[in-house]
């Protein structure tokens, strides 16, 4: 028995936005070819309010977790913040996110960063620290208002979401963990230093050596430590950064587009980065039935992957409820124009 | 607009929670918190939390001349509504909403939202705005 199998997913929340963008304004803005979002898989995207950020998103996601997890604020031995649009540079955003939620005062509480991938790496962390005993429940948030570079091919995906996961013992979980592994590199596929207000992006890169080679060898170390094979899941969800990289991975890897598209919502509400996979997964332990196996396998820049085998169990049905799902977020869903969503997003400033 | 950060800080849980007090005699729910019952004068209160309570939009105002350092949320719409079981009333700012949209006695629900912020450098001011209920009860959410 792997370590992992002894810890699951207590309870989940998100959030997205009722904000949208139609990817047509984009185009008609910075002229680009009418075929680009169609090219990206992707028509709309969330775009966080003028009153919004990674940490208010994150409270909500993170009291919708708990409202399924059921469980006492208290007991909570750390909230990990994954974000990379953190709104203060210095000062944690997992802080306030506690404090908002009642976890304080004897939680560990850190904001992560490693791209898209930093709430990841933070289940991974949360599955040893609960399996060892050292805390009985981690809070794991990833949560992005996602920034791009106005006018830059980036700007098409970048969008606004977040997801939460209360991390505790099997027998309380709607789903557990049965393995995970990881896959890294250094590769200069994506970056924002200190002073740049958007990121950049290695052009080339962002596919071939980043994207696909990090998530196919975080999967296939999966598969060589279970000897699970891609018949075995029921589901499969991958980081998404349009809509067309996850069925190609899942191509490659060999799964069906059938088990991706359930799990696949960058085409609606565009990338939200940390929250990105999180949220796909989120939405399918809300149509999965007991016993059937997940892949989760999100991916950040850098780079890196993840891939988690879970089983979904007979709790999951009783906790759905209990919060607002993934599809009650996408209904609440009114379009505005660049001019609105230029301002929301900050990309017009004012003096002061 | 300058945050000072002393009430700032020692407001921050009341704000994130919506922190109200209760009679302990009559059951009045206080808002603000008090340790006194404005009603019945008891002096043995608890502390509720106001966060997870519903409500009903009573009245609302749309601000077009905002004030500095709110330039950017004009228009502003800030509303008084009346919690569904503590029956008490809020002064909020109310959000993800469009004057249009606004309707006296509509169910709304309190969030987490940037009341406003000091530039681009100072400190950000969390705390409760109102907004539309996501989930009607008879869907079975909450």
């Amino acid at each position: 028995m792997l370590l992992e199998e002894s810890v699951g997913i207590v309870g989940w929340g998100v959030y997205i936005p009722r904000w949208r963008l139609s990817l047509r304004e984009i185009v008609d803005v910075w002229g680009f070819s009418p075929e680009q979002p169609k090219e990206l898989g992707v028509s709309e995207k969330s775009v966080a309010g003028i009153d919004e950020d990674a940490v208010t998103m994150g409270i909500e996601a993170a009291r919708n977790a708990l409202l399924r997890a059921g469980i006492s604020p208290g007991e909570i031995g750390a909230v990990w913040f994954g974000t990379e649009s953190k709104p203060y540079a210095v000062k944690p955003s997992a802080t306030i996110v506690a404090e908002a939620i009642g976890a304080t005062p004897y939680a560990m509480a850190t904001d992560w960063e490693f791209a898209c991938r930093a709430a990841s790496e933070a289940i991974r962390t949360s599955i040893g620290v609960v399996a060892s005993g050292l805390v009985k429940y981690t809070l794991v948030i990833g949560s992005d208002t996602a920034q791009a570079n106005p006018g830059d091919v980036l700007e098409f995906t970048a969008s606004s979401a977040a997801t939460a996961l209360i991390i505790g013992n099997r027998e309380e979980s709607a789903a557990y963990f049965e393995a995970s592994a990881t896959y890294i590199t250094d590769t200069p596929d994506f970056w924002r230093r200190d002073y740049s207000k958007y990121p950049l992006h290695g052009e080339a890169f962002t596919g071939e050596p980043a994207y696909f080679k990090h998530i196919i060898g975080a999967v296939k170390t999966l598969f060589e430590k279970t000897g699970l094979k891609p018949s075995d899941f029921d589901y499969v969800v991958f980081h998404q950064p349009n809509g067309i990289f996850p069925l190609k991975v899942a191509q490659m890897l060999g799964f069906p587009r059938e088990k991706v598209l359930p799990g696949l919502l960058t085409p609606i509400i565009g990338n939200s980065y940390n929250s990105s996979a999180l949220i796909g997964f989120a939405r399918v332990l809300e149509i999965a039935k007991p016993g059937q196996r997940i892949l989760l396998a999100p991916f950040g820049s850098g780079a890196g992957s993840d891939a988690f085998s879970v089983i979904v169990t007979d709790k999951v049905k009783e906790k759905i409820y209990k919060a607002p799902t993934v599809e009650d977020y996408l209904k609440r869903k009114h379009l505005i124009n660049y001019s609105l969503y230029a301002k929301y997003r900050k990309l017009v400033y004012r003096v002061e | 607009m300058r945050i000072s950060i002393p009430p700032s800080w020692r407001t921050r849980v009341h704000r994130y929670r919506l922190v109200a007090t209760r009679c302990k005699k009559c059951g009045t729910v206080l808002y603000p918190p008090a340790s006194i019952c404005r009603h019945c004068g008891f002096r043995d209160v608890e502390q509720i939390e106001l966060v997870n309570e519903k409500a009903r939009l009573i009245t609302w105002t749309i601000i077009y001349s905002a004030m500095e350092g709110f330039e950017e949320r004009r228009p502003v719409v800030i509303g008084i509504v009346e919690t569904l079981n503590s029956r008490v009333k809020i002064m909020a700012p109310l959000t993800d909403i469009l004057p249009d949209e606004l309707k006296i006695g509509m169910l709304m629900e309190p969030v987490i939202r940037r009341v406003r912020e000091e530039g681009e450098a100072g400190l950000i001011y969390y705390g409760v705005a109102y907004r539309p209920v996501l989930v009607n009860e008879s869907s079975g959410t909450s």
